[in-house]
């Protein structure tokens, strides 16, 4: 009864007219900063901490959170339209948005993926509420063995993101994983593949890698083709809006996708990066239209936008209890949440209660600026796609090479970023696999060091893998990652050959 | 290229004459070289903020982070010592870097100005551990080997536990995490039987009735007004000195005397306001102003140490 007052209560110091001002304001910047390729939500959080220090506490809060949400949504944008995910968290939006972009339904794109987003942080928040105390414990279970098989479940969704050939896929993975090995060793500090370059110490920047892989790369398919004058299939022909029937096909990959964003939230490490894969990759296993796979499918949109923002609610779970952030956005988050007075830890519940459900409350209407911002805003921001090469080319180009020296203010990412860009470019000729690149580079740091440190913790003995129940649910889980896989896309042939064999019906 | 020595030769002058009593001229760069919202960011922005009002201008946090410090801090040697740059080291970080043979930047390449912070280690343990106090810890891990989780190889908890085992004779097993968080997580999962972190990182988990970490000793010459229940080290007759981390203030190498002495003066004042030492301890940072003179001491203990001590540190013992 008294937590039921206390959320009411946060409401009520929620909703002053400042507050609802810093709410919208911070939600557009947000949105803006996750429009643009390199800027990621960690770094517009950054970017915007130190204002945020002149501000009130409950008032700074709320606008921190609201940058957060906005640019993970916002990075959604550009990845539907022109196939440059804003932030690592909407990579696998871009896989189906652009196809809907070129097909001319850029509008229904982005009207699913703010309806997503808003369902998927929105749901999230409930976690929050409700089951923080709860879903901490479990992410405080995760020792070193669980890592390691969380991180092999992880990479069972390249068979997933690797639609054409599976082979191709897995050496994409591999890829990543080898590149994931250069910095420093994190069990016996050895430099590895380092040639020198102190930038590489703490390994390859998965956003400056993102940013060479998807949109340098960009740059370089573009350029190599003669400039258009004007882009005639990115049009926006097709109106705003869903239909009812619309909504009820995607409820279920949105609620599906909110648990998954959620759990990747609460563990630590995994972030919305690898959320928006496991909600697309489940969206397609479940859908009841998976032709529509890699040819732009709504729900594929709607499963990887839902997934990435309730990673939102959820990676601020372990942040505000333990003091462990889930993603790098909170990591930083949780330096403005020390500064505003809101240590982690169990006392944010007794002790700063007001302050904590304030905090909440904002996060809650933080949601409902970005549905509306984002419909309302959709059709300026679905500009861009209307713009010529001539202006793309060398805008992506400005923004990849200041997004990747924002990173760290560093001038080597940016080369390193240039040659993540060769390097897309060169998948891509290859038809090899971006995605799986990237989530080897992400999973192979975690991976490595789950497995050597169960193994120094158990002088090398391997039955420490399979020591404890939560072990051997993930085992099973990744067993079920690859069968279900092979399972569905025996089913899926099956299923087309006795199409073609039908006389078509469309 | 000789004129244009001479030119600049004659402007440096010409500005040194002008200026009576130094100021500066506009927004001042302050170096740090770790990641916005890290631990150093944090402590480094809150007295950013709070300094404007005794520096007269707004002071621009540049975070240049990468290679564990090493990358900032070549940047901050190499800055223009026209006082308009300034900068954040950490202690002991800092002067093992500088000692090795390769490193890109000498002790002797900043002017200490103040310090700001420090963080004494601590030897801790799960709060249901059997090991009650550092004596019975000790007389375990000479029985067997126990686990001690660090944050990072050679990183500073790291040392702090090789200290305490070469001062009281017992071999461990260390293992390394990302970071003191993880780490800290480690000890609370049972996955080690022990670790040692700084004081502020383990004082949200021993407050209220139900602490989750007991501190077993610290690594002090005197017990810590904030534990006074917790023996330190030399009492039981384990390592006696000092070791912790430090945050301080330095300028870059050529600065001006009379613009060390504007820094001080602004600082000094700064972490003397109520105001301040108020949000310090809202945000559970330790505030400790030492000027330059003494900084410059503690700089050079921990150099020596860095030298002297942490390079056999890590060597293992003959047998």
């Amino acid at each position: 009864m008294e937590t039921l007052a206390l959320m009411g209560a946060g409401f009520v110091a929620a909703l002053t007219p400042l507050n609802i001002l810093a709410m919208l304001l911070s939600t557009f910047i947000g949105v803006c900063l996750g429009c643009l390729p390199g800027l990621s939500a960690a770094m517009g959080v950054a970017l915007l901490l130190p204002i945020t220090f002149g501000m009130g506490p409950a008032t700074g809060l709320i606008v921190l959170g609201g940058i957060y949400c906005g640019a993970i949504f916002g990075g959604s944008i550009s990845a539907i339209l022109i196939h440059t995910p804003g932030t690592p968290a909407s990579a696998a939006t871009a896989i189906e948005g652009y196809q809907l972009t070129l097909q001319g339904r850029a509008a229904k794109a982005l009207t699913v993926a703010c309806f997503a987003s808003f369902c998927g942080g929105l749901l999230s928040c409930i976690s929050l509420y409700f089951f923080s105390p709860l879903l901490a414990e479990l992410a405080l279970k995760f020792k070193s063995p669980e890592y390691f098989w969380l991180s092999l479940f992880g990479l069972t969704i390249i068979a997933g993101v690797a639609s054409k050939s599976l082979l191709k896929g897995l050496i994409s993975g591999m890829l990543g994983l080898l590149i994931s090995t250069i910095g420093m060793d994190p069990m016996e500090g050895v430099e590895r593949f380092m040639l020198g370059v102190n930038t590489l110490y703490n390994g390859i920047d998965v956003t400056c890698a993102l940013i060479g892989l998807f949109s340098f790369s960009q740059v370089l398919i573009l350029a190599e083709k003669r400039i258009t004058a004007h882009r005639e299939v990115t049009k926006v022909r097709d109106r705003f809006g869903l239909s009812l029937k619309e909504i009820r096909r995607l409820s279920p990959t949105i609620v599906r996708s909110w648990l998954i964003g959620n759990i990747i939230g609460i563990l630590p490490g995994a972030g919305a990066s690898i959320a928006c894969f496991m909600g697309y990759n489940e969206a397609k296993r479940f859908s009841k239209h998976k032709e529509e796979f890699g040819k732009g499918s709504i729900e594929g949109v709607a499963g990887s936008e839902a997934a990435n923002n309730a990673v939102t609610g959820g990676s601020l779970i372990p942040t505000l209890t333990l003091g462990i952030p889930g993603e790098s956005v909170t990591a930083v988050l949780m330096g403005g949440l020390i500064i505003h007075g809101l240590q982690p830890g169990p006392a944010l519940f007794t002790e700063h209660a007001d302050m904590t459900y304030t905090f909440f409350a904002g996060f809650v209407l933080i949601q409902f600026c970005m549905l509306f911002l984002g419909l309302l805003g959709c059709r300026g921001f679905a500009c861009i796609s209307k713009l010529s090469d001539a202006i793309l080319i060398p805008s992506i180009f400005v923004l990849c090479v200041v997004g990747s020296y924002a990173i760290h203010n560093n001038l080597v990412e940016v080369v390193i970023m240039m040659l993540f860009g060769v390097l897309g470019y060169l998948v891509r000729k290859f038809d090899l696999n971006a995605p799986a690149i990237v989530l080897g580079l992400i999973l192979g740091p975690i991976g490595e060091r789950g497995l050597r440190r169960s193994l120094l913790l158990s002088d090398g003995d391997p039955s420490i893998l399979f020591s404890t129940p939560l072990c051997w649910m993930l085992i099973a889980l990744c067993v079920l990652g690859v069968c279900s896989h092979l399972f569905m896309s025996r089913l899926e042939h099956r299923l087309q050959r006795t199409q073609l064999s039908a006389p078509q019906s469309d | 290229m000789k004129i244009r020595c001479v030119v600049a030769g004659c402007l440096l002058a010409g500005l040194s004459l002008s200026a009576a009593a130094w100021e500066p001229s506009g927004d001042v760069s302050v170096i740090v070289a770790y990641k916005a919202g890290s631990g150093t960011d944090t402590g480094a922005r809150l007295l950013s903020a709070k300094a404007e009002k005794y520096v007269g201008h707004t002071l621009v946090i540049k975070n240049l982070p990468g290679a564990d410090g090493k990358i900032g801090w070549t940047n901050l040697v190499k800055a223009k010592p026209d006082g308009m740059t300034i900068g954040f080291i950490n202690l002991p970080t800092f002067t093992t870097l500088a000692v090795l043979p390769d490193s890109p930047f000498k002790v002797a390449d900043v002017i200490p100005l103040c310090n700001h912070l420090t963080e004494t280690a601590v030897v801790v343990v799960k709060a249901d551990s059997p090991y009650k106090t550092l004596t019975e810890l000790v007389a375990a891990a000479k029985d067997k080997k126990l686990r001690c989780s660090t944050n990072g190889v050679e990183a500073s908890n790291h040392t702090a536990a090789q200290l305490l085992a070469r001062s009281a004779d017992f071999s461990y097993k260390a293992v390394p995490y990302g970071g003191t968080a993880d780490q800290l997580l480690a000890l609370r999962q049972n996955e080690v039987d022990f670790t040692c972190a700084k004081v502020a990182d383990i004082a949200q988990l021993i407050k209220g009735d139900t602490p989750e970490v007991r501190v077993l000793g610290v690594f002090s010459p005197q017990r810590l007004s904030s534990l006074p229940e917790v023996p330190t080290l030399g009492e039981l007759g384990y390592y006696d000195k000092w070791y912790g981390s430090a945050r301080a203030l330095v300028l870059p190498k050529g600065t001006a005397q009379e613009v060390v002495d504007f820094y001080e003066d602004a600082f000094r004042k700064t972490m003397t306001d109520p105001d301040v030492i108020y949000a310090h301890i809202q945000a559970g940072l330790e505030l400790d102003f030492k000027d330059s003179k003494e900084l410059a001491a503690l700089i050079k203990e921990q150099e020596e140490f860095c030298r002297d001590v942490v390079s056999t540190l890590y060597q293992k013992p003959a047998k």
